[in-house]
């Protein structure tokens, strides 16, 4: 199914529900990570709500696509999301960040049903989702299946399904880790072409601009020049984003590791933090951006 | 039977790792989900997995930070990876990864770590910090060997536990043979070699052929000593350590490594709270190691460290000494 104006529509529509819950959230905090949230939201709304092969509210599926949210301080908008989708009940959003509660600060995989990967230590989660990409590959290659695997979501049909594939979400700051290159050259080595790796490219870490705090140009030849099939995109493009993603799964079979980069902005969508490039909101600088969201997205 | 306790029955020197080899066969032959990931440094039953399931190599080459979160993913998808290295590597270099990535979510994930004070690898490799860094991690089993029966079967209890589990691979002198082989290992317990009045010696791994020796010379001056074999540093059998206290009254521990963390400082913090008597930690003090290829307990290395049994015996007759 490629992309048209009526999923766009759809997705749209969803996006603004997501916001909505994500608004929620940080009511109940007035903490998170905001700037990066807004960056890959929609790309996570392209994923959650169309791409993935999912089935909710079965979290634990074992053929479900799997995500390895790489960039963990930003689950603010994973969370809003899997109560969208029913993994969670709505009534979680009022605990965001507090003791025993199912959204905590970071990506925590046993707190929080759906989350794949607890993360919080960057650049770990690409060795992670190399790791499932691998088991994906022995799983198949121990027991290959009998028939064609059942899809759930509307979603693109492949010559040969992988049991599920692996998603990976990094930061771009992230990427000045040396851990996300030894993953890279992994999963070239053993031809992961289950994995697919986005990267929230929004130009911002926390001290700064991320080509000033540690070039990474060229970034797209360095993906290519370590084995990966690259492309680059408009992250706030949602038409781009679903051909993309298409387009990488109908590559599968070919041997390579997909890296998607994906050109974002930092704080998306809400002018003051657009403008601040706010890596991590407190108080008024969220009730700020909260209620000039309100204002736009109802 | 003499002396020491059933399924005791000192024999030839054997190296404790020997034991690591058939264990990690035998369990890789009866579970298909058993993988040997490599960090480059090769790593137990590599050449029946060469013959036999090469696709159940994991090669992660000289990228331990890398190899630790990629055990992490593949035990979240019920595979049971054992990662092997010197402790430098596969923990040391990797510390937050395990910590993130394999202890927070108590993925089934096997460590064969090689450290110690021996070697001929020189300071960089012959770690001797290791429990100290270790030990204080939640969720994390830590087994040490004595002797190559207890190796095999710690090994299998290793890989029957589900939850991520580090095993010491210590080189250095050979101790001798301590188990019968139908010793029963059980995984959380210290194992009483041989019971005595005057004073336990705690040891683990090494030091227990070490401390067999020690307790031979104090024999011969009239002592009875026992030997409390700890093969599993966490979590602690805090009831045999406690035990050992009510019925010696003086307590030496005795490892291959800094006592700062080590079996020293967790047995000393049992004592405190529970039983509290005459101790002394036996061990490496507070300096790194160095090349050292002694093949017996008595060479170079054991005499600048004092590990030798007679300075263990010394320790012994000093906690003894403190009792009055």
């Amino acid at each position: 199914m490629a992309a048209n104006e009526k999923l766009i529509q759809e997705l749209r529509d969803k996006y603004v529900t997501v916001l909505r819950n994500m608004f929620e959230l940080l009511d109940n905090s007035l903490s998170g990570h905001t700037g990066g949230s807004m960056s890959m939201l929609d790309i996570i709304i392209a994923l959650y709500f169309h791409h993935l092969k999912l089935n909710p509210p079965d979290y634990d599926w074992p053929e479900r696509d799997r995500v390895v949210l790489s960039k963990a301080h930003c689950c603010e908008a994973i969370y809003s999301v899997l109560v969208e989708i029913g993994y969670v009940s709505r009534e979680s959003l009022k605990g965001y960040n507090e003791y025993r509660e199912t959204f905590q600060g970071h990506a925590d995989r046993w707190a929080t049903p759906g989350m794949d990967y607890s993360g919080g230590s960057l650049g770990q989660g690409l060795s992670f989702a190399c790791g499932l990409a691998m088991a994906e590959k022995l799983k198949t290659e121990m027991n290959p299946p009998v028939s064609e695997i059942p899809q759930f979501l509307p979603r693109l049909k492949t010559k040969h399904n992988p049991a599920y594939r692996t998603f990976c979400i990094l930061g771009d700051g992230e990427c000045n880790e040396g851990q996300v290159w030894e993953a890279a050259m992994f999963a070239n080595k053993y031809k992961l072409d289950n994995l697919i790796a986005i990267v929230d490219y929004n130009k911002f870490s926390l001290d700064g601009p991320t080509e000033e705090i540690m070039p990474m140009a060229p970034f797209a030849e360095k993906w290519a020049a370590f084995g990966w099939w690259v492309k680059e995109i408009n992250g706030h493009d949602m038409a781009e984003i679903l051909n993309t993603l298409e387009l990488a799964n109908n590559l599968y079979g070919d041997g390579k590791p997909k890296c998607i980069i994906a050109h974002t902005v930092k704080g998306h969508g809400i002018p003051s933090w657009e403008e601040t490039h706010v890596h991590l909101a407190r108080g008024i600088g969220v009730e700020v951006g909260v209620a000039e969201g309100r204002k736009i997205y109802g | 039977m003499g002396k020491y306790n059933q399924y005791v029955q000192i024999g030839e020197p054997e190296a404790p790792n020997a034991g690591f080899e058939p264990a990690m066969i035998e369990m890789a032959q009866k579970n298909e989900r058993v993988l040997l990931v490599l960090e480059d440094m090769g790593g137990p039953g590599l050449k029946w997995f060469t013959q036999n399931a090469p696709n159940r190599i994991i090669e992660c080459g000289v990228a331990e930070a890398n190899a630790a979160v990629i055990c992490g993913g593949l035990a979240s998808e019920g595979f049971i990876p054992v990662a092997h290295s010197f402790d430098f590597a596969l923990l040391a270099r990797a510390y937050n990864q395990i910590r993130q990535s394999i202890l927070v979510d108590r993925f089934n994930v096997k460590l064969v770590g090689r450290g110690g004070a021996w070697g001929d690898t020189g300071i960089s490799h012959n770690y001797v910090e290791t429990l100290g860094f270790m030990r204080c991690m939640p969720n994390l089993v830590i087994l040490s060997v004595a002797d190559a029966v207890e190796a095999k079967k710690a090994f299998i209890a290793m890989m029957q536990y589900i939850g991520p589990v580090f095993i010491r691979q210590e080189a250095g002198p050979v101790p001798p043979k301590i188990y019968t082989e139908d010793y029963p290992f059980q995984l959380g317990k210290a194992y009483s070699i041989k019971d005595g009045k005057d004073a336990t010696i705690i040891a683990t791994g090494l030091m227990v052929g070490t401390a067999i020796k020690a307790e031979e010379i104090l024999e011969k001056e009239g002592l009875d000593v026992g030997i409390l074999d700890i093969s599993t540093l966490k979590p602690l059998d805090e009831d045999a350590i406690i035990k050992a206290s009510v019925e010696t009254g003086a307590i030496v521990t005795a490892e291959n490594g800094i006592t700062i963390g080590g079996l020293g400082e967790g047995v000393a913090a049992v004592l405190c709270e529970n039983a509290p008597c005459p101790m002394v930690q036996f061990g490496v003090q507070d300096e790194f190691s160095q090349s050292g290829k002694d093949s017996d307990d008595r060479g170079k290395l054991a005499v600048h460290f004092a590990l030798t049994p007679e300075d263990l015996a010394v320790s012994v007759r000093e906690a003894i000494a403190k009792k009055k």
